[in-house]
């Protein structure tokens, strides 16, 4: 038997509430209880907004405090709903709408901006009506949860098939391309040869063959692992005309243009600039003015590990997450574009959450490590990644295995100048708060 | 072979293992590569070593076809003393055959007797950490690796050790692998050779008949693997 749908949201409501009392922090507990009564509870909103939705391995996070940063500013918006702190399953996004809603269910807002799962896409708007889809990429993330990477992308198309939903597309991931239905149009979006691009794959990546007819793709060039300019020889998958292209990409004045407009960000990484590149393209699609997209893009700010800068009095320590390869390989980018000399902390842990395999740092491409003096290793897996790097040939005498957070945020900033961190999943908020303890400590000497 | 679609849960690291034990001992390494939809290649019998890693279901189904065109060629190299690892998938189409998890039967290479088979319940897999106790020229040695497969493998009367953590070749089960002095099949992710080193030294010494190969500061290994096994076999 089904309960009604007033009594559900009546025990969601609840149950939110039992969690304040208690003091805890409601996150997904309240979407998870109505999932372990109706696996279908979501049929119990109803939102009158448009929907607006990212998803993809990397970059959802970002991408969509980006459009919530956007949408907020319109100057008639009241109230956008957005799910900031990454709960992005079913129950998560249950979760939220139970806190927003009133007691029958009905969602007042603006625009529901909304992270999601590459995984639970389907479950999800299978009963709220989305609007608007985007997705950034496909890399291999965590296959144990996820099941693997050609089953989920299957999974997504599937569901596209039946949806009307406006999709804004990556033209440059044959992942991603693939996921537009037989004769609708997709919004593509892009970003141009960049400086970094190579002839070869240069990073491990998926999607080396034509999903439609099994040839082999050709890349005009590559971007990033996966990422780039490809088409199939065989039946033409890949030709498709973005409807976004960032253009005249200046890396020393932090700028770039699309459609001959120019805008300014804090963040360069070519990974980046394809959220970007996504961001505007969605945008658009709700008409909003190049200079509220260009004020989000200047002023965003992240602090959550992702990108977030340590100071010293004589040390700048730039710490990234990385989920997988392609995040690691990400900031190796950076390291190597930079200068001068610098040092190295990895931070790797195996706990559940990290999908317990850390095989996944033999796919971080370690072959160029320009200047590196030294690197410390830390976390549950200190001496996996240490000898993965040893083994891609760096004096392994420069590299010191710490599985102390603490000790090891002493010896990376043991000497001054450029460092670069990367920490897994579970390792980044551990991490840090080592950084922050030793900073703090140093300051009150 | 088919380093572009085998290469799941970094199994391209047995390689770069493989490459570097061996050019800081001064022992030349070329690597060949034969992907899908390459020219067929005659040499595979003149081969020292010939390595298969892992794929998914999808990228198994392309390839069968490709590897069974190499059943004699194959099957010349095993006779002939090439040392062939497999790893996962590799592993599994060495066999006489994998049923995957769609139900869907491919024929494997029938070089050995053993054969797979997948639950078609797609979450019902092996996954987890694992420590296999080998025998290496008549030597114990704690093999430690990271499994994750979907096929139950069974009939390997030649296992290439007693599973001390872990599943092994069938869910639960006391063996894992299939060896012989020239062959190791496994399910052992991590990448194998690069949480095992003498392990890798073993296949260094069979694929160049040096039998004492220069000693190696493998002190970062030796921590990595204190620390995982004292953690795993409590
Ligand atoms: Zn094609």
């Amino acid at each position: 038997m089904k309960l009604p749908k007033l009594v559900l949201i009546a025990v969601g409501k609840l149950a939110a509430v039992a969690c304040r009392l208690v003091g805890r922090d409601a996150g997904n507990f309240p979407g998870l209880a109505l999932w372990t009564i109706d696996k279908s509870f979501l049929r119990c909103f109803s939102v009158d907004c448009p929907v607006i939705a990212v998803t993809g391995t990397n970059g959802k996070t970002s991408t969509t405090n980006y459009l919530n940063k956007i949408f907020s500013s319109l100057p008639n918006e009241k109230c956008v709903i957005t799910n900031m702190q990454g709960n992005n399953l079913d129950t998560g996004i249950g979760s939220l709408l139970l806190h927003h809603c009133d007691m029958h269910g009905r969602i007042h807002a603006d625009h529901l901006v909304l992270e999601v799962d590459e995984s639970h896409v389907p479950v999800i708007f299978k009963y709220l009506k989305l609007e608007t889809l985007v997705v950034l990429n496909f890399f291999r993330d965590q296959l144990d949860r996820n099941g693997e990477v050609e089953t989920l992308i299957l999974k997504v198309q599937k569901f596209l098939e039946h949806s009307d939903a406006q999709l804004v597309l990556n033209a440059d991931d044959p992942n991603v391309v693939r996921l537009c239905p037989k004769g609708k149009k997709a919004h593509f979006f892009s970003v141009e040869k960049y400086e970094g691009a190579t002839d070869e794959l240069y990073e491990a990546g998926e999607g080396k063959f034509c999903p439609f007819c099994a040839a082999a793709l050709e890349y005009e060039y590559y971007q990033y692992s996966h990422i780039g300019r490809f088409r199939c020889p065989r039946c033409g998958y890949g030709d498709v005309t973005p409807e976004t292209q960032i253009k005249d990409i200046d890396f020393d004045n932090s700028c770039f243009k699309i459609n001959g407009e120019a805008f300014t960000s804090k963040y360069m990484g070519i990974y980046h600039l394809y959220n970007l590149s996504a961001v505007y393209t969605a945008a658009k699609l709700y008409n909003i003015d190049s200079k509220l997209i260009n004020d989000a893009f200047e002023d965003f700010q992240v602090n959550n590990g992702r990108m977030e800068v340590f100071r010293t009095s004589d040390a700048e320590l730039l710490l990234n997450l990385a989920k997988n390869p392609v995040g690691a390989n990400m900031t190796l980018r950076l390291l190597n574009q930079y200068k001068g000399e610098e040092q190295l902390l990895f931070v790797l842990n195996d706990n559940v959450a990290d999908g317990l395999d850390v095989s996944w740092i033999w796919d971080i491409n370690f072959s160029i490590f320009n200047n590196v003096t030294k690197v410390v290793t830390s976390g549950t897996r200190a001496y996996d990644i240490a000898v993965r790097i040893k083994y891609s040939g760096y004096d392994a005498q420069k590299i010191v295995p710490i599985p102390d957070l603490d000790a090891a945020a002493a010896e990376i900033f043991s000497t001054g100048g450029r460092k670069f961190a990367i920490a897994n999943y579970t390792a980044v908020q551990p991490t840090r708060a080592a950084l922050t303890r030793y900073i703090t400590a140093k300051e009150a000497h | 072979m088919y380093p572009g679609l085998l290469d799941l849960y970094g199994d391209s690291g047995n390689v770069e293992a493989l490459r570097y034990r061996c050019a800081v001992r001064g022992i030349d390494l070329e690597v060949f590569t034969h992907e899908l939809g390459d020219e067929k290649r005659a040499d595979i019998a003149d081969m020292d070593i010939i390595y298969l890693g892992g794929g998914a279901d999808y990228e198994q189904q392309q390839l069968a076809e490709d590897l069974i065109s190499y059943r004699k060629e194959l099957s010349d190299a095993h006779k002939n003393g090439t040392f062939m690892l497999m790893i996962c998938g590799g592993y599994q189409l060495m066999g006489k055959y994998y049923k995957d998890s769609n139900d869907k039967k491919i024929d494997g290479l029938g070089l050995f007797e053993y054969y797979t088979e997948a639950s078609t319940d797609k979450r019902d897999r092996c996954i987890g950490n694992i420590v296999v106790e080998a025998e290496l020229d008549g030597k114990k040695y704690k093999v430690i690796g990271f499994e994750n497969h979907g096929g139950q493998t069974f009939g390997s009367d030649k296992p290439f050790g007693r599973t001390l953590c872990g599943n092994g070749n069938v869910r639960g089960g006391e063996y894992e692998g299939y060896m012989e002095e020239r062959v190791i099949a496994t399910y052992l992710h991590g990448p194998l050779l690069s949480k095992n080193p003498l392990l890798t030294d073993y296949i260094i010494s069979k694929c160049t008949g040096i039998e004492q190969l220069k000693k190696l500061d493998d002190s970062l290994e030796e921590r990595c693997r204190d620390i995982l096994l004292k953690r795993l076999l409590k």
